[in-house]
């Protein structure tokens, strides 16, 4: 079956292509991501839309603003903590490939979507670089979701304005685990991004830019703090501290 | 002891919604049953006072002067309108813990919503097995739509009109309410969409702390009644039991005559 038939936008096209242009060329990586679309309207089509949305020029903008500030910075992370990270299918390969971590972990609440999230970061599940857990991160600690790689030095959320302040999943994950098995600190760094762009319900926690994002955190050592354009024309802030 | 349980605060259901409802279940009930009302009005001797704000001292049922939290109170913000059902959570509180002082330890529950239709004999809410607590499985909802709008908070499959749990049940429900009320009053829109996210798994419906009642027991006014093959709004099927007329996205009080012509 043709992909052109699942009607995809044009700007999930031109996301994935200038996506590709970032990492290293990986003919069967992107035959992988090719057939991760027809396997997700064969098996998952009530998702085919939420994919398209997450596949789009500002989604992979928003994504290579991560990895660009955190490259200025030299954060140089080993194991990265994902929240509500979606498919992860643009930060989790980009942060494998451009920053060289050792893991991901994703934290989603929904089951259908950590499958696909398989789907589309195949090559790094199997290599156990890459897991995703189905966790309701405001609810549940992370920190006792082992790994082979040792503690989360880096946090990532990319989805605030989905859920309450950030200072709840400091509070609940701060300390876990015991001696030297703590794997949340006030040492951890967090990067997060929200918006106020309040026109959709689910945007829940809206701010008005990133000096707000960095309160709701309860930041003491702000390492950067930004606002970006996207191409969609929302407004997007950022802010990576601790 | 078999109760069956309404509440009604605010304005947007009159006296007569509770009278309606309690005459149904009169004539629909072929076991015997306590009828109680959770009301911000007590006027008569089956009302439980609901607490208004500041007020800290209600006077129950029993007679006795007896304190029920006000505390949910502050966690609500009115502009958002989120999670506003809350006060249904003080029945899974009150008179719940392990004394015989406000109902015997085996006592039941049913909760009914005022603006529902009951069709038939009651009897079989309190007959069904009580291993869980029961809850509106909206078997109108296309399971497909809920899952893919489960993040969004969008799509809820269940409807907290009809309630049935035993005595302590809920319990851990109302603990949990409590212990996370800024978060929960926060993120979800309802009540309804809180027990979907935490008490009910639809990827494995049989799995959740909730069960959802059966298809053929209960169906929506608006909504319909199973998804996709009896979709039919307005109609009523009286081999059901209950007729729900809740509608998230109508005007406060827009189905009052719809409902009062079907009372006749």
């Amino acid at each position: 079956m043709a992909i052109n038939q699942f009607n995809i936008p044009a700007d999930t096209f031109v996301a994935t292509a200038l996506f590709f242009s970032y990492l290293s060329p990986d003919m069967e990586e992107a035959r992988n991501w090719k057939q991760t679309f027809v396997n997700i309207e064969k098996k998952y089509p009530q998702y085919l839309r939420s994919v398209a949305s997450a596949t789009t020029v500002a989604q992979l903008e928003s994504k290579l603003w991560v990895i660009e500030e955190l490259q200025t910075l030299k954060i140089k992370p080993k194991v990265v903590g994902i929240l509500a990270g979606w498919y992860s299918n643009f930060l989790t390969p980009l942060l494998l490939e451009r920053l060289n971590v050792d893991f991901i972990h994703n934290f989603e609440m929904d089951k259908d979507v950590k499958d696909i999230s398989y789907l589309f970061n195949k090559k790094y599940k199997s290599n156990n670089r890459y897991k995703c857990d189905v966790v309701d991160v405001m609810f549940e600690k992370v920190c006792n979701k082992e790994n082979e790689y040792g503690d989360f030095d880096l946090i990532i959320n990319t989805s605030c304005e989905h859920m309450f302040h950030m200072r709840k999943f400091r509070e609940i994950n701060m300390n876990c685990g015991y001696g030297s098995d703590i794997v949340l600190n006030d040492d951890t760094i967090y990067v997060l991004q929200s918006t106020d762009d309040n026109q959709y319900d689910d945007h829940i926690n809206c701010v008005s830019g990133p000096e707000e994002l960095s309160k709701q955190a309860d930041f003491v050592d702000i390492l950067y703090s930004g606002t970006k354009v996207l191409d969609s024309g929302m407004n997007r802030f950022m802010v990576i501290g601790r | 002891m078999n109760n069956i349980l309404c509440m009604n605060w605010g304005d947007k259901y009159d006296d007569s919604y509770v009278e309606k409802l309690k005459e149904q279940c009169e004539a629909n009930c072929t076991v015997p049953f306590k009828f109680w009302c959770f009301t911000d009005k007590p006027e008569k001797d089956w009302h439980i006072p609901i607490p208004r704000q500041g007020l800290t001292f209600i006077k129950a049922m029993s007679g006795k002067w007896i304190p029920i939290p006000t505390t949910l109170d502050e966690f609500y913000d009115e502009e958002r309108g989120f999670f506003w059902a809350y006060r249904k959570c003080h029945m899974f509180n009150y008179g719940q813990v392990h004394d015989e002082s406000s109902f015997p330890n085996n006592s039941k529950f049913l909760f009914l919503d005022l603006d529902v239709i009951v069709h038939k004999d009651l009897k079989y809410f309190f007959d069904l097995p009580n291993d869980k607590p029961w809850i509106v499985r909206g078997w109108w909802n296309d399971i497909l739509t809920v899952k893919r709008n489960y993040a969004k908070h969008k799509s809820t499959p269940l409807n907290s009109s009809v309630i049935l749990w035993k005595k302590g049940q809920m319990i851990p429900v109302w603990d949990h309410v409590t212990a996370n009320a800024e978060l929960i009053f926060f993120t979800y829109p309802s009540l309804d969409n809180y027990f979907a996210h935490h008490w009910y798994d639809p990827w494995n419906e049989d799995n959740g702390f909730l069960r959802g009642f059966p298809q053929g027991d209960i169906y929506s006014w608006y909504k319909g009644n199973t998804f996709p093959d009896d979709m039919e709004l307005k109609k009523l099927r009286t081999d059901h039991k209950i007729c729900l007329f809740n509608n998230s996205t109508q005007i406060e009080g827009e189905n009052d005559d719809e409902i009062k012509k079907l009372w006749l």
